[in-house]
């Protein structure tokens, strides 16, 4: 009598167990991924981390684990709203699992605790992440620690119309010259104003038309500040630098331009719609952009013969003690302390796997970008894609890039107000200079080197 | 006759009174003594909100060594090494490392040290028991780390412990020193005023406010005065009409609000293109220039005003008894004169309270500037509210200065306060307030 319940509830109980047993192994995970400055042409800063979904999971069912991944995406086209939201995601325990913005965030975001070091996640020694270009780990790197996995790289080019150029004299010879005249500090930023004045005289560019810069802040204007013998860090001490010569020469270059007519004193803060419609449209003479604009100007703004159309080359060197230059600024993938450490560990699988060159090539190609790594440029989607082969070859190895330093967001904010200051003739350029110096210095103090 | 007890008409008078103390109390008592104490701190993204922790970095070293840290304290700190001893092992347990792979590094690797993560674990990996996800074999090669650098500690006892376990025979003082300067987080501090009074942008700043406040006021309380007077005079209908019409601007949601007025006054806009077909210079009235920025700021703010005063005026004149403007009208009393002797007089209420609120309103108003000029071109028409919000919260670096942008909301506060006061007494509050002198 006694037998058949004892049995019936010996497998009862084994038939439960084992179902606990399949929900315990059965894993449901959701990753949460923010990524900031990212348009219709970037969007495989996300897409790759789906892709990469798909690799992981397939790993995870070959080696019997039940594992769903659900990817919960936001992108921002902008970086001030995406960088606030962030911010303060994680100050009231919401950050993503993945954020994926500027290598500069590092400093004050790890300082902040709102990081985990990627290196605690990752095997560098290992596929894909040992083919990666070292100094882009450099720039993914703070305070001895690698913090993130770079996303992508770039340059930021100047351009030229060839049209015009033509227009005001320039043989095609002469065109094909100018990148390594801008190199070798012949062809100077003086220069360049001189060319844009022309087209303007020449009409075949509106008046104010003739130099169109980036319409509103950037990395692009430490290109000038280093165009004039800027530095931003001192290599010795590793402090941030204040170069008052170099910063004097920048904020006095856009005011020359300013009075030369080539570019309006209230161009500041213009749309971008308006800057793409005139460079793309072949409507302005010399301008600066990134690599990745070529994809936009494109997709959405009609270009279609890019080599014919447009020239490029380093920005040139503003006076004898600059130097020709550019600035890559690469995107990084970040792990935050949001979630649990089995989340970020997943978290870091996938950004490991969406690093992967045949993945990440489809970014590079697609928006214009660079390869992170070294197999990635031997791609054949990517080698054979032309412009990222010649910005590969020819500007990423000549850029650098911004500091990782928790208090740069402090210089690098005073230095565009001074910008806009000077470039608006609110202030003399003497007088904005001596507002950064005296911004920074009451900021940081003896954190701040000031020449 | 009935008798109430004053007792229980007091208890009421609170209970009446309390929806209202709440709301003050939570909205402007709360944030207030908030931003008092933000703005006494130098609270920014790097050193967060909630509090810092302490951690001894690469940067932390070099910064002691510049202010004099003695070098042998420096390089004991800037020891890292991995040291596969009982303890390690013990560690490495709790982590909840495998055990068959924690006693293949007790048998192989005990007692060996390595001076770098790399090192140790390459030499794990080559265990037979080693773990496929990186992730496990990181904890577990944390667990025989002997370094305080890089690690971060919850609390200063916890830190300071470490740096006693770390350091032989430190110099006086040395710990306490380190432990200070390893924080992360936020301190109290004036630097915040200091640094506002020194700055040249902040007088800028201060400048392009006065100049906003005071010619958006004007603007507020002239308009919305005329169109009063105006529809007072009009037939019903039509006053109807018009005062729904200039009612737009106020109800309009802001965003849309802004965008109308960009479709109003950008390249190939609606001003953009009467002007080109005038002959007059065509460009973004918006952005182009100074001055035509500063009008279409003011205009922006101004109607929304405007709109406001309206109506508080249409109210103030409706109360007005209409026997004195029959009894002018019969001693044949121009309109002007009616407004001069009539109407003027007994809006000064009105005009006292739209005066005192859009000054309040208008000094901590930036929604309007940031969703059409913002700020610019330049910064030319960037208030002080803006560039609070800015150093606070929103800007394109992302280094987002709690402290600093506080000081600047409370200097904000503080100078609302003032001009309340001002207010008052310039129109006589009290008086107006007083109990009526005839008994009704």
């Amino acid at each position: 009598m006694t037998v058949l319940p004892r049995f019936t509830s010996a497998v009862l109980a084994t038939v439960l167990l084992a179902s606990t047993a399949t929900f315990a192994m059965a894993k449901d995970v959701t990753i949460s991924v923010w990524a900031g400055g990212t348009g219709p042409t970037n969007d495989y800063r996300i897409e790759a981390i789906k892709m990469a979904v798909d690799v992981v999971s397939r790993q995870a069912k070959i080696s019997g684990e039940d594992l769903t991944i659900k990817i919960e995406s936001q992108t921002w086209t902008g970086w001030d709203d995406f960088k606030q939201a962030v911010t303060l995601a994680a100050e009231s325990g919401k950050a993503p699992n993945i954020i994926v913005s500027g290598h500069e965030d590092i400093g004050p975001w790890s300082q902040s605790g709102l990081l985990r070091p990627i290196e605690d996640y990752v095997d560098f020694d290992a596929w894909p992440l040992n083919q990666l270009y070292p100094n882009l780990i450099d720039v993914s790197s703070y305070d001895g620690r690698i913090w993130g996995i770079p996303q992508d790289a770039e340059a930021r080019p100047f351009f030229f119309s060839k049209s015009h150029l033509k227009a005001i004299g320039y043989s095609d010879a002469d065109i094909e010259a100018l990148p390594a005249k801008v190199e070798s500090g012949e062809y100077t930023l003086y220069s360049m104003l001189d060319d844009a004045k022309k087209m303007q005289d020449a009409k075949v560019v509106e008046p104010g038309k003739g130099f169109m810069p980036r319409p509103n802040n950037g990395t692009d204007y430490w290109q000038f500040y280093q165009s004039f013998g800027g530095e931003m860090v001192d290599a010795e001490s590793g402090k941030l630098v204040l170069d008052r010569q170099a910063l004097t020469g920048m904020y006095q270059f856009f005011v020359d331009a300013v009075e030369k007519g080539v570019v309006p004193a209230t161009y500041l803060g213009t749309t971008w719609d308006t800057w793409h419609q005139a460079v793309a449209g072949d409507k302005a003479g010399i301008w600066h952009g990134g690599t990745w604009h070529k994809a936009e100007w494109e997709a959405k703004w009609g270009l279609k013969d890019f080599f014919g159309q447009m020239q490029y080359s380093l920005i040139p060197a503003g006076n004898e003690k600059g130097r020709a230059n550019t600035i890559t600024h690469p995107l990084v993938y970040l792990l935050s302390t949001g979630g649990s450490d089995e989340d970020a560990t997943l978290a870091a699988e996938l950004i490991t796997t969406a690093s992967e060159p045949y993945i990440n090539a489809l970014h590079a190609v697609k928006s214009g970008h660079l390869a992170i790594g070294s197999a990635e440029a031997t791609i054949p989607f990517y080698a054979n894609d032309r412009w990222t082969t010649v910005a590969t070859e020819g500007l990423l190895p000549k850029a650098n890039a911004i500091p990782n330093n928790s208090d740069f967001g402090i210089v690098w904010k005073a230095m565009y107000k001074g910008l806009e200051a000077s470039w608006t003739r609110t202030n003399s350029v003497a007088d904005a200079v001596k507002a950064v110096e005296t911004e920074v210095r009451n900021a940081l103090g003896d954190k701040i080197v000031i020449r | 006759m009935r008798t109430s007890s004053p007792h229980r008409a007091n208890l009421l008078g609170l209970a009446f009174m309390t929806p209202a103390m709440v709301l003050l109390l939570g909205f402007f008592f709360l944030p207030v003594v908030l931003t008092s104490v933000f703005a006494f701190t130098n609270m920014s993204t790097a050193t967060g909100i909630s509090g810092g922790s302490y951690i001894v970095t690469g940067n932390l070293l070099r910064s002691l060594t510049d202010e004099g840290l003695d070098a042998k304290t420096i390089e004991a700190l800037g020891q890292s090494s991995y040291v596969i001893d009982q303890a390690g092992l013990e560690k490495a347990r709790a982590a909840g490392v495998d055990a068959k792979f924690i006693t293949e590094i007790g048998e192989r690797l005990k007692d060996r040290s390595f001076t770098s993560a790399s090192a140790f674990e390459r030499e794990l990996k080559t265990l037979p028991s080693r773990p496929t996800r990186v992730r496990d074999l990181k904890i577990a090669a944390g667990a025989f780390e002997q370094s305080v650098l890089n690690v971060r500690y919850a609390s200063r006892g916890e830190m300071e412990a470490a740096l006693l376990h770390m350091l032989e025979n430190p110099p006086q003082g040395a710990i306490e020193r380190i432990a200070t300067a390893s924080y992360t987080g936020w301190t109290w501090t004036t630097e915040n005023f200091k640094n506002l009074l020194v700055a040249p942008d902040t007088w800028r700043i201060v400048g392009n406010t006065v100049f906003y406040v005071v010619l958006t006021l004007a603007f507020n309380v002239l308009v919305g005065l005329f169109l009063a007077i105006t529809t007072f005079y009009l037939p019903s209908a039509g006053s109807s009409f018009f005062s729904v019409l200039w009612l737009l601007p106020r109800i309009t949601p802001v965003v849309l609000y802004a965008v109308m007025w960009k479709w109003f006054t950008w390249e190939d806009g609606f001003v953009f293109n009467i002007a080109q077909d005038l002959g007059l210079p065509a460009f973004n009235y918006m952005k182009g220039s100074v001055a035509s920025a500063w009008t279409v700021v003011i205009l922006v703010n101004g109607f929304v005003g405007a709109s406001f005063g309206m109506i508080l005026f249409s109210g103030a004149l409706k109360a007005i008894p209409v026997q004195q403007l029959w009894a002018s009208d019969v001693d044949g009393a121009s309109r002007w004169q009616q407004i001069r002797y009539i109407i003027l007089p007994h809006m000064r209420w009105p005009i006292l309270f739209v005066t005192s609120y859009q000054t309040l309103s208008l000094l901590s108003s930036y929604e309007q500037i940031w969703l059409t000029t913002n700020g610019g071109p330049g910064s030319t028409t960037t208030v002080w509210a803006l560039e609070a919000f800015k150093t606070a919260l929103n800007n394109y670096t992302g280094n987002l200065q709690y402290g600093l942008g506080a000081a600047m909301a409370l200097i904000l506060v503080a100078v609302g306060l003032v001009l309340s006061i001002v207010y008052l007494r310039l129109f006589r509050f009290d008086e107006m307030m007083s109990k009526p002198k005839i008994e009704f």
